[in-house]
């Protein structure tokens, strides 16, 4: 009987899964403005958070790649009514916190936790930056012991001799066995200012979600001068109020500056990042065998001259000769619902097997 | 669509086709892949050179050369012609499916004809019909003229006939059981028409049931030898006497070597056809017959594949409506 098609026995079939990794860089100079004058950087009305594209965002080649904005919890000591976005800054905080950390057993919003172990109490991380990537960078998650964030912890024009200075590089070191497990939102790292951070008792910077793709700084990173180069957010006149609490400088922008300024400060202390996404591929593998007996000869118009075989040259003992460029895969009642292509023609006869493996990832 | 690059490793460019895209979303399970078949679609097979001078190793060298496209996620775009598993490997002649154009009821129109130019003309409401009979002389549904409504007189219908064409091997022989096509796959777009057993019309559940209606609107019809009217075996030709000569011509049959089924089956207008010109007027034409009447119409193709034998032929259909 002759067939053109072939069905799919079980060990024909294989599930596999894949961690597909890339490699992400965004360098300081996209986040910090390369294409100020067309407008990478877009502000909204309401003020909540700024985001950045990878270039000018009206141009249909844009990507969103990452947004950044500023909060702190309603029981910090800068929270106060006469602050500039108090109830803003507070929103954000809560959102951020209620979907990256969760709740205790009173129903009232967690702060983040300063090291992770929030059973032990200890330092909580109340006024924050967040670093929302978007998805089109984190695919599925970032990968652990590979977010990189190198920030200046002084970065502002007001002392211009040294416009950004204390470089840092934030990351999740080690992560891939110490990561924590005890978010709502997935699993996250640490964040340090070097491998060698934890083991001598200095502070973590900050959180890293993996699976949400969100980077939680602590404010208490940033030591020195902070703000906008040439505009500061609450220092105009270049100088002075801060000459002498320089160290301040962050609490007094948290408090005067409205979250886009603090987001433009933020930005201008990026000096790099570099992290690898994981995408997770679910492939079925369909394994297309052609037996000895199978697919030697072919349907197609031009195979033909009045009924006779072109590759047989009126020998009707040659072998049939076929050439594969397609492979189509079909449903039961023989809907084509997914085609590969070969990039050369394959010969089949009878004196050669092939296997075609098909992988559709999902 | 681009080539595939072939400077290196032989690679697999994969893609779900529309339609799998379209049951995977919708979550029913129907996205469930039970088979598979080859294609040689780039393939000129004309190009196989079997008397190259240098011997059987140029022989297929130009075949092997054919840069092949990227996929097409068009499922109707793509796997026009399969390969085919046969057990025998000293054949020297396979299969074709070829319109037939000798019968008065099945033959499509002739080229000269105004309203179909060649092609088989499906008239889709009863105004229609009453006007292409005025201008025929003979009075009747002229050849190849259908009409679409279940009911008329005139059974006018489609047939194609499957076989060894040639005029090598007798009609009188029978033809190999494994190259008898015994099932017919025919995909007509479903805003235009549907499918009906022309031997039985009258009879209730004579209009065809789709198997499906892919993302494209296009409806997949099968029909099996033995079960309705649709499919047949053709009568083979005579081994000696005047008809041996033009044995394809006798009892209508248009395959000149051994015979395997034929298929037929009429062709009905599709609702919004009957009721409306929307679709004439904004994927049709128009045209001025000699009647001075106008009329719109729709050209499109029916395609008749044999399930066995793989082997595809498209056939020119148009559907027309006086204005």
């Amino acid at each position: 009987m002759a067939n053109t098609f072939k069905t799919f026995l079980n060990s024909d079939i294989a599930n596999v899964r894949t961690l597909l990794h890339e490699a992400i860089p965004i360098t300081g100079t996209i986040v910090s403005g390369t294409y100020t004058g067309d407008g990478n950087v877009k502000t909204f009305a309401h003020g909540m958070f700024e985001a950045i594209y990878d270039y000018p965002y009206l141009s249909s080649s844009a990507n969103h790649i990452v947004d950044i904005t500023a909060g702190y919890s309603a029981n910090s000591e800068l929270s106060a009514a006469s602050n500039a976005q108090n109830a803003k800054k507070i929103n954000i905080y809560n959102q951020h916190a209620q979907v990256l950390y969760g709740y205790d057993v009173t129903g009232s919003i967690q702060e983040f936790d300063q090291d992770g172990d929030i059973n032990a109490g200890g330092t909580k991380m109340r006024e924050c930056f967040f670093v929302n990537f978007s998805r089109l960078l984190t695919k599925d998650e970032i990968k652990k012991d590979s977010f990189r964030l190198a920030l200046f912890a002084t970065s502002s024009d007001i002392s211009s001799s040294a416009a950004r200075t204390h470089l840092a590089t934030l990351g999740d070191y080690g992560a891939t066995t110490s990561y924590k497990v005890n978010s709502p939102a997935g699993e996250y790292g640490i964040l340090y200012t070097a491998s060698t951070d934890s083991a001598n008792g200095l502070s973590p910077q900050g959180h890293v979600y993996y699976q949400a793709g969100i980077a939680v700084i602590t404010a208490s990173y940033f030591t020195g001068a902070f703000g906008a180069p040439g505009s500061p957010a609450t220092d105009t006149s270049g100088d002075p109020a801060y000459n002498g609490l320089i160290s301040k400088q962050i609490d007094g922008q948290l408090t005067g500056s409205t979250i886009t300024q603090l987001a433009d400060g933020f930005r201008y202390t990026w000096h790099n990042l570099d992290f690898n996404n994981t995408t997770e591929l679910n492939s079925t593998i369909y394994f297309c065998r052609a037996n000895t007996q199978d697919y030697n000869y072919s349907a197609n118009p031009t195979y033909l001259t009045a009924s006779k075989i072109r590759v047989k040259n009126n020998n009707p003992k040659a072998e049939p000769v076929s050439y594969i460029t397609t492979v189509g895969l079909y449903s039961a009642d023989n809907e084509l619902l997914a085609v590969a292509k070969l990039s050369e023609p394959l010969k089949k006869s009878p004196s050669n097997e092939l296997t075609l493996r098909v992988r559709l990832d999902y | 669509m681009a080539f595939l690059d072939n400077s290196g490793d032989i690679i697999l460019d994969a893609v779900l086709t529309d339609a799998g895209r379209a049951r995977l979303a919708k979550g029913d399970g129907s996205f469930k892949i039970a088979k598979f078949a080859f294609g040689d679609d780039e393939i000129d097979y004309s190009s196989y050179n079997a008397s190259h001078a240098s011997g059987s190793a140029y022989y297929d060298l130009e075949i092997l050369q054919t840069p092949v496209f990227e996929a097409f996620t068009n499922n109707t775009s793509t796997m026009k012609s399969k390969l085919v598993s046969l057990t025998n490997n000293n054949l020297l002649y396979l299969p074709i499916i070829k319109l037939n154009t000798v019968g008065t009821s099945f033959a499509p129109t002739d080229a000269s004809n105004q309203f179909g130019s060649g092609s088989h003309v499906v008239l889709v409401d009863s105004t229609t019909i009453t006007a292409v009979k005025a201008p025929i002389a003979d009075g009747g549904i002229k050849t190849g003229v259908i009409p679409g409504l279940i009911g008329s007189a005139d059974n006018n219908h489609i047939r194609v006939d499957q076989g060894l064409d040639t005029n090598e091997i007798s009609p009188a022989l029978i033809l190999d059981p494994e190259l008898k096509e015994t099932q017919y796959i025919v995909e007509l777009d479903s805003r235009f028409g549907k499918l009906y057993d022309v031997s039985n019309a009258d009879a209730a559940g004579s209009v065809a049931a789709p198997s499906y209606i892919d993302d494209d609107l296009i409806a997949s019809y099968y029909f099996t030898s033995n079960v309705g009217n649709y499919v047949k075996d053709s009568k083979p030709g005579v081994a000696t006497g005047a008809e041996a000569d033009n044995g394809a011509q006798a009892n209508f049959e248009t395959i000149n070597g051994p015979r395997g089924t034929n298929l037929r089956f009429g062709v009905l207008a599709a609702t919004d056809l009957v009721t409306s010109t929307y679709l004439f007027t904004t994927i049709g034409s128009a045209m001025t017959a000699n009647d001075n009447n106008g009329y719109y119409y729709i050209d499109s193709t029916i395609r008749i594949s044999g399930v066995t034998t793989g082997y595809k032929i498209d056939i020119p259909i148009r559907f027309l409506k006086k204005q």
